[in-house]
């Protein structure tokens, strides 16, 4: 039985990289919902440190410069596991839509000190 | 022989076994004469006396070694005890041996005045050691695996008694919030009441962990800003460093909200402080090198941080001929004599973590230069002991060795080798 749950939790993962719920959801194919914000990363920040998006829109971050970056989800209010993105080198970019209302709290993993929230209204 | 070592029932259930070992390996034979007939007989009273100097030519060893033969010409019997090390003095010095980066290490309990390890405890993996400021206990903030270095993780803060060097508490850290870095010893602390420890969390998120000695338990974790290290000011208020180069105070206050307040911003971006400042708790002066040698000096004892005229430790003409500090913990300050210690020697850039040969002694006051002493080989960290004719220690991690100077004149009187792997760290008490 156990063995089963597992089995079917994988191939949910492997179907739709999705986390805690689908409250957010990384978009891997570049068919990210109209609206929604960017984010730029420069000077060791988030450029903009708190954008306000729709339920169902998307933002997509965005590494200007040479150091890597990510952006790391906490746990909080619906999100019940956190979600460490990949590293971003110089000019990648990294997408996740925001599928139900809440603020969300991110921070860059080596560099703590950055932080931003995403607003979902 | 008079140095084997039979384990007693209590120090194997405490997992003290190893310290044991050492402590009947490098305790004077004659402290061995004494009855072990009942249980309670087997720990060893510290000697109320201390050992007569050596004399010239005399080594522990071979002291030891007349000593047992006499012991045995006598017709003394052995009577293997478990050892208790002396009182702590102002000259206990713990050595740290981070092992580089090794998931287990060890900590050298060593008495200065003899130039003896009189003991020695473990620790997990990169352990910020702390001692009592009135040496009272000595402890470690630590984190071991299930599977040695893989596995589940627990962080915990294990205190110990400076004589038996048994544990007297092992308070659990929850959800594994230590910084792991090489070690930097403020980014562990003990407030000046010694009744709480104070810890540095670098991920997720800047904050100091609370833990209550006294009541033996973790009380909680404070977010704070962007900033590192942790210099307590007094029982409920400390100090960090911040990345925008202000200090923080933060005040903890009996349970609500901390109240933090930063300090102007005391260095430009491009001054580099090292990761080792020195803090004398007792009187709040905080000492902190850059890279060139600029040394900046706060007092923290009052109301509000106050900051001294920076002292330039080189000439221009020395820069230029590439002095400047290097090392781990590159400075000490002795608090009566107000006098700061600095490890430095003639180097390239980017290479302040390579050791140094030379000390130079400064007038934490004035910013004059009153010594340079030449060690005569490569060290790595240098401390004090706060007595009035305080010793200079000074570690060398690639030899393994805890160099005894004078600090008033630089020579050296003793050392004590084989430390560890790559010993790094030395801590004292401010008795
Ligand atoms: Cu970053």
């Amino acid at each position: 039985m156990r063995t089963l749950v597992s089995a079917t939790l994988c191939l949910t993962l492997l179907s739709a990289p999705a986390f805690a719920a689908d409250s957010i959801q990384v978009i891997t194919d570049g068919n990210a919902a109209a609206g929604g914000a960017t984010v730029e990363i420069a000077k060791m920040k988030f450029a903009t440190p708190e954008v306000t998006v729709k339920a169902g829109e998307a933002v997509t971050w965005t590494n200007t410069e040479a150091l890597p970056h990510n952006v790391h989800f906490k746990t909080g209010p619906g999100l019940t596991e956190e979600h460490e993105g990949p590293m971003l080198r110089s000019k990648q970019t990294y997408t996740v839509q925001f599928n139900e209302p809440g603020t969300y709290e991110y921070i860059c993993t080596p560099h703590p000190f950055m932080k931003g929230k995403v607003v979902v209204e | 022989m008079t140095h084997a070592y039979r384990p007693g029932k209590a120090s194997l259930r405490s997992g003290i076994a190893l310290s044991a070992v050492l402590l009947a390996l490098t305790a004077p034979t004659g402290a061995l004469a004494q009855d072990t007939q009942t249980p309670t007989a087997q720990t060893q009273t510290p000697a109320e006396t201390a050992p007569a100097p050596l004399a010239a030519g005399e080594t522990h060893g071979t002291r030891a070694a007349a000593e047992a033969a006499a012991h045995l010409a006598a017709g003394g019997e052995d009577e293997p005890v478990v050892l208790q090390a002396p009182a702590p003095d102002a000259r206990r010095v713990y050595v740290n041996d981070p092992a580089h980066f090794a998931a287990i290490t060890q900590q050298y309990i060593v008495d200065g005045n003899t130039a003896r390890v009189v003991g020695m405890v473990d620790a997990g993996f990169l352990p910020n050691p702390v001692v009592a400021s009135d040496g009272s206990f000595f402890g470690h903030v630590s984190s071991v695996w299930s599977r040695i270095a893989r596995g589940e993780r627990t962080d915990y803060v294990e205190v110990f008694d400076p004589v038996t060097h048994e544990p007297t508490a092992d308070i659990e850290l929850p959800n594994t919030p230590r910084f792991l870095v090489g070690t930097y010893p403020w980014m562990s602390a003990l407030t000046p009441n010694n009744k709480t420890l104070l810890f540095y969390q670098f991920s997720p998120t800047p904050a100091v962990g609370v833990v209550d000695l006294a009541g033996k338990r973790f009380d909680r974790m404070i977010e704070v800003p962007d900033c590192y290290h942790i210099f307590p000011s007094s029982d409920q208020t400390f100090y960090m460093h911040c990345r925008d180069g202000s200090l923080l105070k933060v005040t903890r206050g009996e349970g609500g909200e901390p109240q933090t307040q930063n300090t102007e911003v005391f260095h430009r971006e491009d001054e580099y402080l090292i990761n080792h400042p020195a803090y004398s708790p007792k009187n709040g002066r905080l000492v902190w090198p850059t890279y060139t040698g600029k040394i900046f000096q706060a007092d923290l004892g009052g109301e509000n941080a106050t900051f001294r005229e920076p002292i330039e430790a080189f000439t221009e003409e020395e820069k230029q001929a590439g002095w400047a500090p290097g090392g781990w913990q590159q400075v000490a300050y002795h608090r009566d004599s107000n006098r700061i210690f600095l490890l430095a020697d003639q180097r390239p850039q980017w290479t302040h973590k390579t050791p140094s040969r030379f000390v130079l002694v400064i007038d934490a006051e004035t910013g004059q230069r009153i010594a340079r002493y030449d060690l005569g080989r490569n060290i790595d960290s240098i401390a004090v002991s706060q007595d009035a004719e305080p010793q200079l220690y000074a570690l060398s991690t690639v030899e393994r060795t805890l160099f005894i100077h004078d600090a008033a004149t630089g020579e050296e009187t003793s050392s004590v080798d084989q430390l560890g792997h790559g010993p790094q760290v030395i801590t004292t008490a401010d008795m």
